[in-house]
């Protein structure tokens, strides 16, 4: 037992001061939470580096919307530069000739009705004054003859008014398609990201137009819809005389706190916290196991080669070197997990992390990371033991190793079904596989919205029995085939030496 | 620490009975039994993959026999201290990267010495064997026949009862050798049980009072070196004499083997006696020198183990 200490104490002592140690504990974690976090940072806090240009084509009579949007915009959506996000831009064609022509046409229309009109309101002011001046001579064949007139410059009024009309209704159904027209070749040349066709009568009908080059800008059309809401709803209430103030009030808007549920404590939920941080977890947790598991395969393979552990085995009881080794490699891997758990502590009493939106940082949870941390070392290190133990070729043994470490990550390729559903079936079952208990468990603790109280105990004791046999195997093997050199066995001299070692 | 007093006061002695070792598809030690007593030094002699190997490692514990037993003064190996044996295995390998005082002081305490007296003790054998301004040198800094210096100081750092060397001398210098064999002697003079392997058979006739012969996993031979020497003396002598060839090759029961320079070798067949044959030639020629002559135990190795082979051809 004595020996068994010593032997722990010069593993770990040797260890710790190495190199790739001190890389594992803390450049690679480093690498690790940066691999994960940089593409999450830049996908959402990427700035976008252009004013994306919306077109207006305003097709009521106002024709002020184009500036309302605009200032709405502004408001809202800014780039890192402060710049609006949003640059509108209106459509116009009246300089097209077509539009012109008509135009003139129009205006030619628009003076012959004025001239119409105001010879109507002439004609109706002598009326007017034959009415009062009774003592006009000849006043009824006047009133008569200008009653005549006025009837002919009505009808003829009337009539130039509905060509104005008909021109108005051309010219507006004219200025929308040249209007489409230009705005499409805009997109077209990208010039514009999208436009905007607003309608005469949208306020009261509240549908707007809205052509891009893809509907796949969710972001952009899900921003407009919501400041056009916002707009048409607010010109709505202005309409119905309430008062800035009132309408300011009733415009307050509207904002969605997002909760999840968790048993009686409702606390705020961010998929990318909630869901890397067990991930990068489940990281660490490899890194250590590997790390550790790893020295205790390479240092086994090179006393084997080099013969020390002949030296050893003459010291020290067989048993003794294995649990000396296992011992002192767990504390190297132990003194790890501790390290970056002080660091994590560190982190988030310096506020560096939120503790308090990351709810898996409990101690509570800190200690089952020990323990799978534990359960997962004692496991795969008594199987790289076992394997150190068969193999003396490197080449055979680092094989073993590599699918060990696939076999061992393999749940984080599950990790997206852990979230959504970390208690399933499936993934329960999968928890009880002694290779992917201790990553799986570790992903599903934070990730559960329940307490795993039963599934924890479970696995501990699966976890328990599997390092048990195992280790008793590798004992078994050890002492018969450490000192084989060469050859590689077969499963039927494993057997042999497994039943028959003394 | 009572029973290794103890021990100390009667001889030790320490008994292979009966021994017996197979692996998947070989039989490594077969039925072996013999005795070595402290004070004397055992060779353990064989061609390569005769089994002493194995044998050694039965007596080490780190492999245990199929059948058999091995006894130190009647007590079976399993159960005694690890740290009254010392043991240089044949391939030998430190750490690398380690420091030669600690590592020392490492392979001590697992030998269940106080830290400090493993570091005195280590400091006293690298001073004797001319390693002491190496101490703090990590083990790959230093040469092959230093390594194997180091290797040596750890087998025996914690003075046990009970030394195993295996192939102790290979790879070592003349200066070195002889630095080594003064401190077997040394032991050998506190009581201490030596077993030492070897094919090199010049170096066993140099240092082993008592041989034993092992040839596929068999034994062939255990007696003490004279007495193997008396055994394979076969009449053989050698003569110095000027111009006694011609006499000797005209003498019936003389079979001349070699003639050389130095002198000639010859067998007498029975029916002449040496002084007979020494007065006949001295009449004739000036004798300068005459004696019989002792195979070497490299002879009696190969006439054994072929004379073994022709038997288990038969």
């Amino acid at each position: 037992m004595r020996n068994m200490l010593r032997i722990a104490r010069w593993e770990f002592r040797n260890r710790v001061r190495t190199r790739s140690y001190l890389f594992n504990t803390f450049i690679s974690p480093l690498i690790f939470t940066m691999l994960f976090l940089l593409p999450l940072y830049f996908t959402t806090h990427q700035p976008d580096t252009s004013v994306k240009l919306i077109g207006v084509i305003d097709l009521s009579p106002e024709k002020n919307i184009a500036n309302k949007l605009s200032n709405a915009l502004n408001r809202s959506y800014k780039l890192e530069n402060t710049l609006s996000q949003y640059g509108i831009y209106t459509i116009s064609i009246k300089n097209a000739p077509a539009y012109r022509e008509l135009s003139s046409e129009l205006k030619d229309i628009e003076a012959q009705y004025d001239s119409l009109n105001r010879l109507h309101n002439r004609i109706k002011q002598e009326r007017t004054a034959y009415f009062t001046q009774k003592a006009t001579p000849n006043r009824q064949f006047s009133l008569n003859r200008s009653y005549e007139r006025l009837r002919k410059v009505r009808e003829e009024k009337e009539l130039v008014s509905i060509e104005l009309q008909r021109y108005r209704t051309a010219m507006d159904s004219l200025y929308a398609r040249e209007a489409r027209v230009v705005a499409d070749s805009m997109i077209i040349n990208n010039v514009l990201s999208a436009y905007l066709l607003f309608p005469s009568d949208f306020i009261k009908s509240g549908r707007i137009e809205y052509h891009s080059r893809s509907t796949a800008d969710l972001l952009d059309s899900e921003r407009l819809e919501k400041t056009l809401q916002n707009l048409i709803i607010r010109s709505r209430l202005q309409e119905l005389n309430l008062g800035t103030r009132k309408v300011r009030e009733l415009m307050r808007p509207v904002h969605l706190d997002k909760y999840k549920i968790r048993g009686n404590n409702e606390e705020s939920w961010n998929i990318y916290a909630q869901f890397y941080g067990p991930l990068i977890g489940v990281f660490l947790l490899f890194i250590a196991i590997f790390t550790s598991g790893g020295y205790l395969f390479s240092g086994m393979m090179m006393e084997k080669a080099n013969r020390i552990l002949e030296v050893l085995l003459s010291y020290a009881a067989p048993g003794e070197i294995m649990g000396g080794k296992i011992l002192g490699l767990g504390t190297v891997g132990l003194t790890q997990v501790l390290i970056w758990l002080f660091i994590t502590f560190l982190l988030n009493s310096g506020g560096i992390i939120s503790g308090g939106s990351l709810s898996y940082l409990t101690f509570e949870n800190a200690l089952y990371f020990l323990l799978y941390f534990s359960l997962g070392y004692l496991f795969f290190g008594a199987i790289f033991i076992m394997f150190s133990s068969i193999f003396s070729n490197e080449y055979d043994a680092q094989q073993v190793n590599q699918l060990l470490r696939i076999v061992a990550i393999f749940p984080v390729l599950l990790s997206l079904l852990v979230v959504i559903n970390p208690n399933s079936f499936w993934i329960r079952l999968l928890s009880y596989v002694p290779f992917l208990t201790p990553s799986f468990m570790i992903l599903r603790i934070p990730l559960s919205g329940q307490p795993l109280t039963t599934d924890i105990i479970i696995t501990t004791g699966i976890m328990l029995f599997s390092i048990a046999v195992i280790i008793w195997i590798s004992g078994r093997l050890f002492r018969v085939t450490t000192l084989m050199m060469g050859k590689k066995p077969s499963w039927s001299e494993i057997i042999y030496w497994i039943r028959h070692s003394k | 620490m009572g029973k290794k007093k103890t021990v100390e006061k009667e001889a030790l002695l320490l008994k292979v009975d009966s021994v017996h070792k197979e692996f998947i598809d070989t039989t490594a030690v077969e039925d072996v039994s013999f005795k070595v007593e402290a004070g004397r030094v055992f060779g353990l002699l064989g061609p390569n993959g005769a089994g002493k190997t194995t044998i050694m490692r039965m007596i080490m514990d780190i492999v245990r026999p199929d059948s058999g037993d091995i006894l130190i003064n009647g007590s079976p190996r399993p159960g005694l201290p690890r740290n009254r044996f010392g043991y240089l295995p044949e391939e030998r390998g430190l750490y690398a990267h380690a420091r030669v005082l600690e590592l020392l002081v490492y392979f001590g305490t697992l030998n269940h010495m106080p830290r400090r007296k493993a570091e005195v003790e280590a400091i006293r054998f690298l001073d004797r064997l001319g390693l002491i301004d190496y101490s703090d040198y990590p083990v790959h800094y230093l040469s092959k026949g230093m390594q194997q210096k180091v290797q040596f100081i750890a087998a025996f750092l914690h003075k046990p009862d009970i030394l195993i060397l295996d192939e102790p001398f290979s790879g070592l210098d003349p200066i070195n050798q002889i630095a080594l064999r003064e401190i077997l002697n040394d032991f050998k003079k506190e009581g201490k049980l030596i077993i030492l392997s070897t094919h090199q058979m010049e170096m066993a006739e140099k240092m082993c009072e008592h041989v034993c012969m092992i040839h596929q996993g068999r034994l062939i031979v255990d007696a003490s070196l004279n007495e193997i020497k008396k055994r394979f003396r076969d009449n053989t002598y050698l003569l110095e004499a000027d111009h006694a060839l011609e006499t000797l090759q005209m003498m019936d029961k003389v079979d001349v083997l070699e003639a050389g320079s130095n002198g000639i070798k010859f067998r007498l067949s029975s029916g002449l006696d040496s002084g007979d044959l020494l007065r006949i030639v001295s009449s004739k020629h000036l004798v300068r020198h005459f004696q019989m002559f002792e195979p070497s135990l490299h002879d009696i190795f190969i006439r054994l183990i072929q004379q073994e082979m022709e038997e288990h051809h038969a």
